[in-house]
Formats: structure tokens, sequence, C-alpha cells
């Protein structure tokens, strides 16, 4: 009872819509009839050559045009009361809509092309045409253009730097747009928090200042137990050897193993002791207690180790120190 | 000291397996762990990854770069699985085809390892 209450209910709300509808499109297709018969005119009367036309527009017109067709059958079928279940027209419809969604990018981007193409096509039928007429025509036609005038201009490049200003003597001066500040005070607050932190980290990572101020502070003392190697020296090269595997698993190739790899591996596999890590923070330690009263940057840096080492590869190295 | 047959299990693991069709093969990166041994040979190991990957032929099998991590137990390498004997001899370079001795009796009329090094460089 409520079903057969439902449809007709839906009808009455539906309907003015409905209405709305089928005039808009009746006048679209008044519209469209208009145009299309007087372009027939036109090509009956030869005056309009229709080969070498722009493809996709020609195919876009065929689309459209079916598309059309499709509703106009749908709608009758509806109206006249037959299902409209399962019959091709509504997969054609599917079909054509989708299509014109597809081409909807394509038409965006061609745009301007197609608007220079058929501004130039119009120029040049209007070329047939009285004086008058072709320059009215050519006039209106340049204002459309201006802004289709998208092809490269050298002339309006816009020089920024004043040509009056620039002294003469051929070196480039840039030109001064913002007022820059020159403030030191920011790097010397970094170095400042640098100094904090690297102190900080070095009391609390070094083992021999760690046991100093643990003393001073009065605090218990610590005991680590490890097993294995904990060295600084040994946690880098493991670090290093994981982040090559991954490295070379990603690339799905090996590195070649250069003589200094080997002999460092070799000397890890060699001295599996535990006491390689005993000396760690030593030379730093000593240094900070050293110096301590000099004002250095002591915790951004270790102390310059192995440089008997690099010397050797540096090019000439005491022959220039001698010039 | 210990027996082979009495040794722990050796573990195979594939990570970053991948199907290269261009190239015909499946592609993986092989983690063995064998706790408490030394290094399992390519031979087991392919008669293994057959195993696994129901491979008819292990001559289509190729494993490669094998390389220990530090403390021994856990090797890693890398291995390839053809989908048949002519695509692996049409695209595994020669000296790994050389190392299975298979190979050699076939098309290529290479001997042996060293025999072949001159043969290729004349």
């Amino acid at each position: 009872m409520e079903g057969q209450e439902g449809p007709p209910r839906v009808c009455r709300d539906d309907a003015p819509k409905l209405l709305a509808a089928l005039k808009e499109m009746k006048e679209g297709l008044d519209h469209v009839r208009g145009k299309v018969e007087a372009l027939t005119r036109k090509v009956k009367k030869n005056q309009l050559p229709t080969s070498c036309g722009i493809g996709y527009l020609e195919a876009k017109h065929h689309l459209l045009l079916s598309y059309c067709q499709d509703i106009v059958y749908y709608l009758l079928r509806k109206a006249k009361g037959l299902s409209v279940d399962g019959h091709p027209v509504v997969r054609s419809l599917v079909e054509i809509r989708l299509f014109l969604e597809k081409i909807r990018p394509i038409d965006k981007k061609m745009e301007y092309q197609i608007q220079k193409l058929t501004n130039a096509a119009d120029g040049a039928a209007t070329q047939e045409k009285v004086l008058n007429a072709e320059t009215k025509n050519k006039g209106r036609h340049q204002d459309d253009e201006d802004p289709l005038k998208y092809r490269p201009n050298p002339d309006m490049m816009d020089t920024k730097s004043d040509p009056a200003g620039q002294d003469n003597d051929g070196i480039y001066r840039p030109p001064k747009f913002m007022p820059a500040t020159m403030d030191d005070d920011d790097k010397r607050l970094k170095q400042a928090s640098r100094r904090d932190k690297a102190l900080t980290r070095m009391a609390t990572e070094n083992p021999y200042i760690k046991e100093i101020i643990d003393d001073a502070a009065d605090r218990p003392e610590e005991w680590k137990e490890t097993a294995g190697d904990e060295s600084r020296e040994f946690t880098k090269y493991i670090r290093l050897r994981e982040k090559q595997e991954k490295q070379e698993e990603e690339l799905f190739t090996r590195a070649p193993l250069t003589k200094r790899d080997k002999q460092t591996e070799k000397r890890m596999r060699t001295q599996l002791h535990g006491l390689r890590g005993l000396t760690d923070g030593f030379d730093l330690g000593m240094n900070m207690l050293l110096d301590g009263d000099k004002d250095n940057d002591v915790g951004s840096r270790e102390p310059h180790v192995k440089s008997g080492g690099r010397r050797k590869h540096q090019k000439g190295g005491n022959k220039r120190k001698r010039h | 000291m210990a027996d082979t047959k009495t040794a722990p299990a050796v573990t195979l693991r594939t990570r970053k397996f991948m199907t290269n069709r261009l190239l015909s093969r499946k592609q993986f990166v092989l983690e063995v762990l064998h706790p408490g041994r030394a290094n399992v040979s390519k031979a087991d190991l392919k008669d293994k990854l057959a195993k696994m990957y129901e491979v008819k032929d292990s001559n289509c099998i190729f494993v490669f770069k094998f390389r220990t991590h530090f403390g021994g137990g856990k090797t890693t390498g890398f291995g390839l699985i053809y989908d048949n004997v002519e695509a692996a001899k049409k695209y595994e370079p020669k000296y790994r085809l050389i190392r299975v001795r298979s190979f050699c009796l076939l098309a290529y009329g290479l001997v042996s390892k060293f025999g072949s090094l001159g043969l290729i460089s004349c």
C-alpha cells in the first residue's frame, strides 16, 4: 500500500524539476539545431571547406551529437513508460559520458592552441572580404589575441637593475632591495650554546669526567657491566657496517672491499678483548683538566690523532712548507 | 668439533623478494643463520632454496656475494632463481656459470675456472 502511494508522490515532487529540465534541454537542442543548419547551409554552398580540420574537434562533435541523440531517445522511452533496464542506450550514454569526462583535461590543455588556430582560420577567411570589414575584424581579433600572444617576448623582460646607477667598470653589483642587518649576536649565542651542550655531553658520556663529577657531587659510584667490545671505535665500525649493508641490499650489489677496510676488519677480529674501550675518553678528559682555565672550545672536537698518517696523502706537503 | 648432524639447524630467510619479468627471474636478498658453525656451502644453500621455492631444476638457482656479519652466525648474500635454464644461460654472467660445473660441460666448451680465463682473453 505504501509502495503504491510512493511512486505517485515522488512523481508529483519531481514534476516541476522535470519540466524545467525538459525545457532547458529543448532550448539547448533548438540552439544546436540552428547552428548546425547554418553550418550545413554554408557547407552546401561550398563556402566552408571542411577537409583538413582539427581531427580532435571533429571527434568531439561526433561524440556530443551522439550523446544528444541518446539522451533524447532515453527520455522518449521514459516518457512512454517503457522500461530502460538493460537497454543498450543506457550503456552508450554512460560510455559517451565517460569519454567526455576523459577528454576534459585534454581540452583544457589544447584550448590555447585551438583558439589560436580558429582565430587564424577566421582571419584568413575574412581576408577575402572588403577591406574595411577586414580591418574591423582584424582589430577585433587583435583584442582577443593579446592574451593569446603567449610567445616569449624579450622586449618585455624587466631589468630590475637601474641602468643609470651601474658603474661602468664592468663589475656586477647586485641590486639592493631589502635592508639587511649584520648581526653578530646570533653567532656568539650559537657558539655559547654549542659549548654548553658539548660540556654536558662530556659530563655524562666521558667516563673519566663523569667519575670526577659524580665524586664531587657525592653521588654513588656507577658500575657498568658490558659483554664484548663497547669501545667507541667498535660501535662506530658496527654502525658504519650496518649502514653499508642496508645500502648494498637496497641496490642489490656489493661495494668492493678496499685494503683499508680489510685491515680494519682484521684488526677488529683479532683484538677481541674487552679492554679496547678503557681509554676512550682519557685524552679529552686530561686536556680539560690540564687546560681547565683556558677558554678553549674544548668540547667541539677530539684532539687531532693520526696526523702522521694524513700527511702521507697530501701532495708535496713538506715541500710546500719550505716556500 | 661438532658433528654436522648434531650442529644446530641452518635457517634461510629471504628478503626484498622481487620478480624481475624483464630478465625472467626472481631476485632476493638471502640471509643465512648458522649459529655455531662456519659458513654454509653454496651447494647446500641451493638445495635448500630449491626445496623452499619448489624449483624443479636447481641449475636455475644462483647465490653469490655472501658476507658474514661480525661475530659469525649470520651471512647475507643475494640469490636469483631463473624461470628456466635457457634464461639462466642467456642472462647470467659467465663467471657465475663457470662456477656451476654442469654448465661448463654444456655448449660453452669452457673446461675449468682457470682454463677458461685463457680462452676468454684470446
